[in-house]
């Protein structure tokens, strides 16, 4: 299977006063296509500075991040923000669909920012898959919590990133419908040949997982699964 | 472009009422613009009409044309690089004698007394001759007609309207012009005036003989400031306008502003996905662009329709060129409002939009 993003000895440090706190002991780990990964921890365990450092928003302290293979945390700022735009699918809790453009246009976006053609086909594909035909011109203010998760995965998923993030996708939601989103996020990632990295405190999501991953205190565990 | 144009259709009343906002103050500047202009035209139409470069009075008249008397020596003793006439000026009134009431008819006026074949004749193929006059085609509208006489304040003479001229207003008072002659008589109130007039036009450049030391030489431009409020006038006018515009400025700028401190988390969430500076930076300009330039055509449109209803009652004039500059204006001073917003867009983190 193929390594689609790697940490290799990433600390990360931060200055409080006069102390410098270790935020991120060296961490390890890696990504392989297929796979839909979680990430559980406490708040304040360094799962949020795990997360950026992944997705380029900062950079580590040591070590360095891989992405396809190819080095991507020593890029300058500019260069590490147009890859995200290509490589990287996120599935932020609510806001990260833009209030003032229909699902379509969230999708369309994409093309206009890179100045590419739009993929119909693929989005019409996408728009059946994640049972969102009906919604797509409709604003994300109008959908259920629900809608608005499976429409913000087809739009993680419409520039065919070979990552995504999912930062609690089920927050808002109800178990049945949790239950759904995840399902949908697993089998995408399958079929999409991604890897999906989902920060979740919601236990009952785990069994939909490929691994799970804890943080505390700045360090990263495989939990071993019976 | 397409963030900044979904957003204005998505968010149409908030917009609306931003754009009500510059059509008010647009409006209201193009139409002070018009009427500085206009007002200021009146003043100097007559003037501007002799597309003359100088104007020579005496000292003594201390810049007021009215209160200089010059002789034929004087004429005699100026040299020219072009031509030079000769110009008698006084105000007066006038009325309509055949009228029941004379004093509903009075209009205030200027008499400007002009050589027949002077450049300073408004229609050269008329000729002035006795008590014919040309008049400015305020009193036109007024309701005389070719052929009409009138009367003047202070005199028993009557005088014939043998034709109508453009544009030749004085101190925002229509002019009629006469002959040298015919003007001493009304100026010094007798048959037998002597033989003095206000002051020498040029066209080209001129100097004094040695004998002329009460003489003095104006520019045709530094001639107009001297005019009583003229210079006041024009200045209060260019103040509130300039200080319009960058009201604009702050106001829309404030706008803006707040519409992007409101959007912070949307945009941190758009940065962290990877959508760059300069893309949302340029949607927020582009953004206000838009709102300043439909604010600009209606609030333009309203001036045109006041300037047709209202062209007989006020100084309406249209001048291109100002409202070119003043749009420009606009758009620069509208864009430095941006340029606030752009600055805040900038400092979003978007570590922020991936909590943990």
């Amino acid at each position: 299977m193929k390594p689609l993003i790697e940490m290799i000895g990433v600390t990360k440090d931060f200055i409080q006063g006069d102390n410098i706190i270790r935020a991120l002991k060296e961490t390890n780990f890696t990504a392989y296509e297929g796979e839909l990964i979680a990430i559980v921890g406490p708040s304040g365990s360094g799962k949020s500075t795990f997360l950026t450092i992944l997705g380029g928003l900062q950079k580590p302290t040591t070590g360095r991040v891989l992405l396809n293979g190819k080095p991507f945390s020593d890029l300058d700022v500019q260069e590490k923000s147009k890859i995200r735009l290509d490589s990287i699918g996120f599935i932020l809790q609510a806001s990260n669909l833009i209030p003032f453009l229909t699902i379509k246009e969230q999708m369309i976006l994409y093309n206009k920012i890179t100045k590419t053609k739009i993929n119909q086909s693929w989005m019409n594909e996408l728009f059946l898959k994640l049972d969102v035909e009906k919604l797509k011109n409709k604003y994300p203010n109008s959908l259920s919590g629900g809608e608005r998760q499976r429409a913000a995965i087809a739009k993680a998923l419409y520039h065919q990133p070979s990552v995504i993030f999912a930062d609690e996708p089920t927050a808002s939601l109800d178990t049945k419908k949790a239950y759904e989103v995840v399902k949908l996020l697993a089998k995408e990632t399958k079929e999409q040949k991604k890897a999906t990295i989902m920060v979740t405190h919601d236990e009952r999501m785990l069994e939909f997982c490929d691994k799970v991953y804890e943080i505390t205190d700045g360090v990263l565990t495989e939990r071993q699964r019976t | 472009m397409f963030l900044a144009l979904k957003e204005l259709k998505y968010s149409k009343l908030k917009f609306a009422l931003i754009i009500a906002v510059i059509v008010l103050i647009s409006y209201l500047v193009y139409f002070l613009t018009s009427l500085a202009y206009g007002l200021a035209s009146s003043y100097t139409n007559a003037i501007e009409k002799w597309n003359s470069d100088e104007i020579i009075m005496t000292v003594d008249a201390n810049d007021t044309i009215m209160m200089s008397f010059m002789d034929q020596a004087d004429y005699n003793s100026v040299t020219t690089t072009g031509t030079k006439a000769k110009l008698g000026l006084f105000p007066g009134v006038i009325n309509d004698p055949t009228a029941t009431n004379i004093l509903d008819t009075r209009i205030d006026v200027f008499f400007f007394g002009i050589d027949n074949g002077s450049f300073l004749k408004p229609i050269s193929n008329l000729t002035l001759t006795g008590n014919q006059v040309i008049a400015d085609e305020d009193l036109q509208k007024e309701g005389y007609q070719v052929g009409d006489i009138f009367g003047v304040s202070g005199s028993t003479q009557t005088y014939e309207i043998i034709g109508f001229s453009k544009k030749t207003t004085y101190q925002t008072a229509p002019v009629i012009y006469m002959s040298l002659d015919t003007w001493q008589q009304y100026r010094y109130n007798t048959p037998t005036p002597p033989d003095l007039y206000s002051g020498i036009i040029i066209r080209g450049e001129s100097s004094l003989g040695s004998s002329d030391s009460g003489l003095l030489i104006y520019k045709t431009e530094d001639y107009i400031s001297t005019l009583p409020g003229y210079t006041a006038q024009v200045l209060t006018f260019t103040t509130m306008i300039v200080f319009l515009i960058i009201i604009v400025a702050f106001v829309l700028g404030i706008f803006i502003y707040v519409l992007t401190i409101q959007k912070t988390s949307m945009f941190g969430v758009m940065k962290a996905q990877g959508i760059s500076n300069s893309y949302i930076g340029g949607s927020v300009i582009l953004q206000t662009f838009f709102l300043v330039l439909i604010g600009l055509v209606i609030g333009g449109i309203f001036t045109l329709l006041t300037g047709i209803f209202l062209a007989d009652i006020v100084p309406f004039a249209v001048n291109i060129v100002f409202y070119v500059v003043i749009t420009f204006a606009f758009f620069l001073f509208a864009f430095f409002g941006a340029l606030f917003s752009v600055n805040a867009v900038l400092k979003i983190d978007p570590l922020k939009a991936i909590g943990g």
